[in-house]
């Protein structure tokens, strides 16, 4: 039953499901009217394909490189600014800019470009300032990197999280304010016109990502993840590999930073905070941490149940049921106890640390009918599996309490509570064995 | 007896104090090439300490540590150690040479570990080729859009790691989990990693601990074999006495971080010094 | 003298300030000694005992709502233990540190749908608003009371961690986990006790706090939580007397930064101290140094 396939048809399978799904997302932008509900899919996609950008992005970090790291957020904020601030329309730069003379930055590359070249130009103008954005964003990580990637996890943990909050006052300063706009939204930079936009950039992000961890680096990495000091003793040098890991996943959060910024047509940098970090490495989290396919159902999954299937929850109705519990901000109750139940007890996430193959997905599908029709018998042997073992484990209580009473009981009496060993047994032999 | 091989590993005067501590106190010891040399003592006698200050996990408080002629390491009390140093040799070394343990690998010294530390959500192939990540020269470029330069070195690699494999018995398991191969293989797995970083020296952390007769019997041929097939100079610690008077040519012994012997294995089990460190004296 | 006048108010304040950030600083880093776990929820259960508050005050007097407050800290930060971190002991670190976020963005989230996002006003004690007026700044009583009372029950709170059975007990897990419950320490007992005393601590922090700020909403435990976390590792992570003293520094610095006009910045100084205390002494001003055995 188990299904082998050889590279090429795989990349051929790989080919097609990816220019199918392209053409589905672009066509689907395209025609279906904004008030329906299956428009809602789209949106879906086009915000869960960045999510699943900067998840893959952190979980290069966290799952591949064990560097429990909180800066996301911060990097993805840089990257927004960097990307719309360069894309502004001239015209607009008096609205946009009305409390600061309309800004330093009085052009827009993407109007230079189109000037120049016509539509070609277009997106070149959009492409450079985003890839700029991303470039910049791994500068700064490669200066915030100098000092944090010293310190131990938790240490890590907080410092880039402080880290995150200190780019937040920076762009909200208004002395920076003719670059930053200070603490005032910025808006009217140039977006794409498809949603087959941003899933296609961060589908090729993601595609490096998986390049990245696949070669002899990637494991590096990993190596670093299982044991520094192991690592460090098969000649890695843990700074340099951590470094390189951080600058590259900061540069793909500063990708889908200007992908969100296009998504949401206006950014500030107030929503940039702790929850959104936290957010995001839920996603991981959920998908499975040191599981790249996992990161990208888990941000899919996220959005769509963020935007769309729990909508209901916070209006009063969902699935039929209505009550007057479900006012605004139930939805995220719901969902963070879901998210709660899954850390807790399904600690290992969607995928676990396994990643999406042809061979897995076909061997699954064709078990599928027989697993299914063999799943009532499983449930019942799981069930009284499970049944024994509470039976063994209050079996075992029970005596732990019996030896406790013992216990006291000898300790009441005086005598001792244990035998010790015989001292010959640590007598160490000299000789020679002979042969 | 003097031994007119080269030497290719030097301890002078190593002292490692922790806070009031010391920990290993003034050292002094020398691997000849092709040698293997034992270092035993009671636990806590710092034996794995004086592993520590060689391969840059511990910076010494005193002394110098030479990789083929070369002083690599070598530190002297500085600061708060200062006045707190208990050790000998104070003002002896000057100089303060610190090296990290990657470097340390790279100049040729592979270690392994007392508790075995492999990769643990890696295959037992990925394991050994990590070990040869040092040597490869693409950047993360060239090895993330894969150049051709990368997967030359990537195909080279995997056919080093898999032949280093099947000379130590393990092609079979190549693509198990590190984790999930029976305690004597990982203990193997964990030479073999050592060895695809192409050591000419060979630290080994207790490589028989909780091994059987039988099996501590195969280790013994087994490091007598690679060190012929790979040209090395061996320095181990152990504490089965059957495996340390087997195969080494020289022994060290510690006790309370001092050097209380050295010899040849006969010399040492003859050493009143030695018996009294293991059995206690009579008081 | 004209500098004083000038810089008073802020030096009062930020005093006032640390500490209530000390209080919420001692759940950080005793929870951080035993379990080696950044508690990120800690913060926000400071802010539910402030929102628990301003519910209560409707219907209870003064006195009885305090005491139910710290009660229900104390219940809520023990539930958070038993819920969320004991099934989680023997996890990996980042397994814990995660259900932390999680159980902190699940609070948040409850505290959102409660309060539908708006902000509260936290009830006026009147006592702890009068004002009083030291040399040339005018300040409300509560800045005044919040120093001597951190102080009294720090001095209690180390007493305890010093002279009692339990407080050894704390000591000898602190130092190493699994030695002590080897010797027979009950583990689970030290860890409730620690987070009892740290709960108890950040709701008296919070009514401190809040009567000195007085909007309320799900978002406002994060930052001082964050704040009195950082005050911990810069007096040294594990050590009592080290994060009071921590919180009282950023508070003090933090006000005087909001005096010279860089408000922007106030809540950033904090991670800049953050960040230089981990580079220069990882341990903290009292942090005892750990070596890793290899």
């Amino acid at each position: 039953m188990e299904v082998r396939l050889n590279n090429k048809t795989k990349a051929a399978l790989s080919a097609i499901a990816v220019a199918l799904f392209l053409i589905f997302v672009f066509l689907g932008d395209k025609f279906i009217p904004a008030g329906s509900t299956w428009k809602m899919l789209i949106t879906v996609i086009e915000k869960g394909s960045i999510y699943a950008l900067v998840a893959a992005s952190m979980n290069l970090l966290n799952g591949f490189t064990g560097l429990f790291s909180l800066g996301q957020a911060g990097f993805m904020l840089i990257g927004a600014y960097s990307y719309a601030i360069f894309t502004i329309p001239a015209g607009s730069h008096e609205k946009v800019y009305q409390y600061f003379d309309g800004g330093i930055i009085k052009w827009s590359l993407v109007e230079i470009l189109e000037g120049k070249i016509g539509i070609l130009g277009h997106y070149i103008g959009m492409f450079i300032p985003m890839l700029g954005a991303g470039l910049f964003v791994a500068v700064i990580a490669y200066l915030i990197g100098i000092p944090v990637l010293r310190l131990k996890s938790d240490y890590l943990a907080i410092a880039t999280l402080g880290f995150a909050e200190i780019i937040r006052a920076f762009f909200q300063w208004n002395t920076l304010g003719p670059v930053t706009n200070g603490s005032n939204v910025l808006r009217k930079y140039t977006t794409y016109g498809n949603a087959v936009f941003p899933v296609l950039i961060g589908g090729i992000s993601i595609a490096l990502i998986l390049l990245l961890i696949n070669s002899t680096y990637g494991r590096a990495f990993k190596a670093i993840r299982d044991d520094e000091i192991a690592a460090e003793a098969m000649g890695i040098n843990l700074f340099k590999h951590k470094e390189i890991s951080f600058v590259i996943s900061s540069f793909f959060a500063g990708i889908s930073g200007a992908l969100l910024a296009m998504f949401q047509t206006t950014i500030n940098a107030t929503p940039f905070n702790t929850v959104m970090t936290y957010e995001i490495l839920l996603i991981v989290v959920i998908g499975g941490i040191g599981s790249i396919t996992g990161s990208v159902i888990g941000a899919f999954l996220f959005t769509a149940a963020s935007e769309w299937w729990l909508r209901g929850l916070d209006s009063g109705r969902w699935l039929g049921i209505s009550s007057s519990l479900m006012r605004p901000g139930f939805r995220k109750v719901v969902f963070a106890v879901l998210i709660m139940l899954i850390v807790l007890f399904y600690a290992q996430g969607i995928m676990g640390s396994k990643e999406f193959s042809w061979d897995r997905f076909l061997t699954w599908w064709k078990r599928l009918p027989s697993n299914l029709k063999a799943w009532p018998e499983r449930h019942r042997a799981k069930s009284e599996a499970r049944k024994e073992a509470r039976a063994v484990k209050a079996a075992a209580k029970a005596k732990a309490k019996e030896a406790k009473a013992d216990n006291e009981a000898r300790k009441a009496s005086g005598k001792a509570l244990f035998t010790p060993l015989p001292m010959s047994d640590h007598v160490i032999v000299f000789e020679k064995e002979g042969k | 007896m003097m031994d007119n091989r080269e030497v290719v590993l030097r301890l002078s005067d190593i002292t490692m104090q922790f806070g009031g501590v010391v920990a290993v106190d003034n050292l002094n010891l020398e691997v000849h090439k092709n040698e293997i040399v034992g270092l035993i003592g009671p636990n806590g006698a710092g034996k794995t300490t004086a592993f520590n200050c060689i391969t840059g996990v511990y910076e010494p408080t005193n002394g110098a540590v030479e990789i083929n002629g070369k002083v690599v390491i070598e530190n002297h009390p500085q600061g708060k150690m200062k006045d707190a140093y208990k050790g000998r040799n104070n003002g002896k070394y000057t100089k303060a040479i610190t090296m990290l343990p990657d470097k340390v690998t790279k100049l040729g010294v592979a270690r392994t570990f007392q508790n075995i530390r492999l990769f643990k959500g890696m295959s037992v192939l990925e394991n050994v080729m990590v070990a040869m990540h040092m040597n490869q020269t693409e950047s993360v470029f060239g090895a993330t859009f894969r150049s051709k330069k990368a997967r030359m070195e990537e195909k080279a690699m995997k056919e080093e790691a898999l032949e280093l494999l099947k000379k130590v018995d393990l092609y079979e398991n190549r693509d198990d989990l590190a984790t999930s191969l029976p305690y004597g293989k990982q203990r193997h797995l964990e030479i073999a990693r050592a060895l695809a970083t192409h050591p000419s020296i060979l630290l080994l952390d207790e490589p028989a601990a909780g091994m059987n007769p039988q099996e501590s019997d195969d280790l013994m041929r087994f490091i007598g074999r690679i060190r012929d097939e790979f040209d090395l100079s061996i320095l181990m610690i152990e504490h089965h006495m059957q495996v340390i008077m087997g195969i080494c040519e020289h022994i060290y012994v510690l006790n309370y971080g001092g050097q209380i012997a050295d010899g040849t294995p006969a010399e040492i089990q003859a050493n009143p010094a030695v018996i009294e460190a293991y059995l206690g004296g009579d008081e | 003298m004209g500098f004083l006048h000038t810089w008073l108010p802020y030096i009062l304040a930020g005093i006032a300030v640390g500490g209530q950030y000390a209080l919420i600083a001692i759940g950080y880093t005793m929870v951080y000694g035993i379990l080696r776990l950044i508690n990120f929820a800690h913060g926000d259960v400071f802010m539910w005992s402030g929102l628990i508050m301003v519910y209560m005050i409707t219907v209870l007097p003064l006195w009885l709502s305090i005491i139910l407050v710290i009660i229900f800290a104390i219940v809520l930060g023990t539930t958070i233990e038993k819920v969320a971190y004991r099934p989680l002991r023997s996890a990996p670190r980042m397994s814990i540190m995660i259900s932390a976020i999680g159980v902190s963005y699940l609070l948040q989230n409850f505290a959102l749908y409660i309060t539908g996002g708006l902000t509260k006003t936290y009830p006026s004690i009147n006592w702890l608003q009068k004002t009083v007026t030291i040399g040339s700044a005018t300040t409300k009583m509560v800045t005044l009371i919040t120093p001597v009372l951190t102080i009294i029950l720090v001095v209690l709170l180390v007493m305890l961690i010093k002279y009692t059975k339990i407080g050894m007990a704390m000591r000898a897990v602190s130092r190493d986990f699994e030695t002590s419950s080897l010797m027979g320490i009950d583990i689970n007992r030290v860890i409730t006790v620690t987070f009892v005393i740290g709960c108890a601590l950040a709701a008296i922090g919070s009514v401190l706090y809040f009567s000195n700020y007085t909007g309320i909403n799900p978002m406002s435990g994060a930052m001082p939580g964050l704040k009195a976390f950082v005050a911990a590792v810069f007096g040294g992570i594990g050590s009592v007397p080290g994060a009071v003293v921590g919180a009282f520094v950023i508070g003090v610095c933090e006000n005087l930064i909001k005096g010279a006009g860089w408000t922007t910045f106030s809540d950033a100084f904090t991670f800049v101290l953050l960040i230089i205390i981990l580079m220069v002494k990882p341990t903290g001003i009292f942090g005892e140094k750990n070596i890793d055995k290899v």
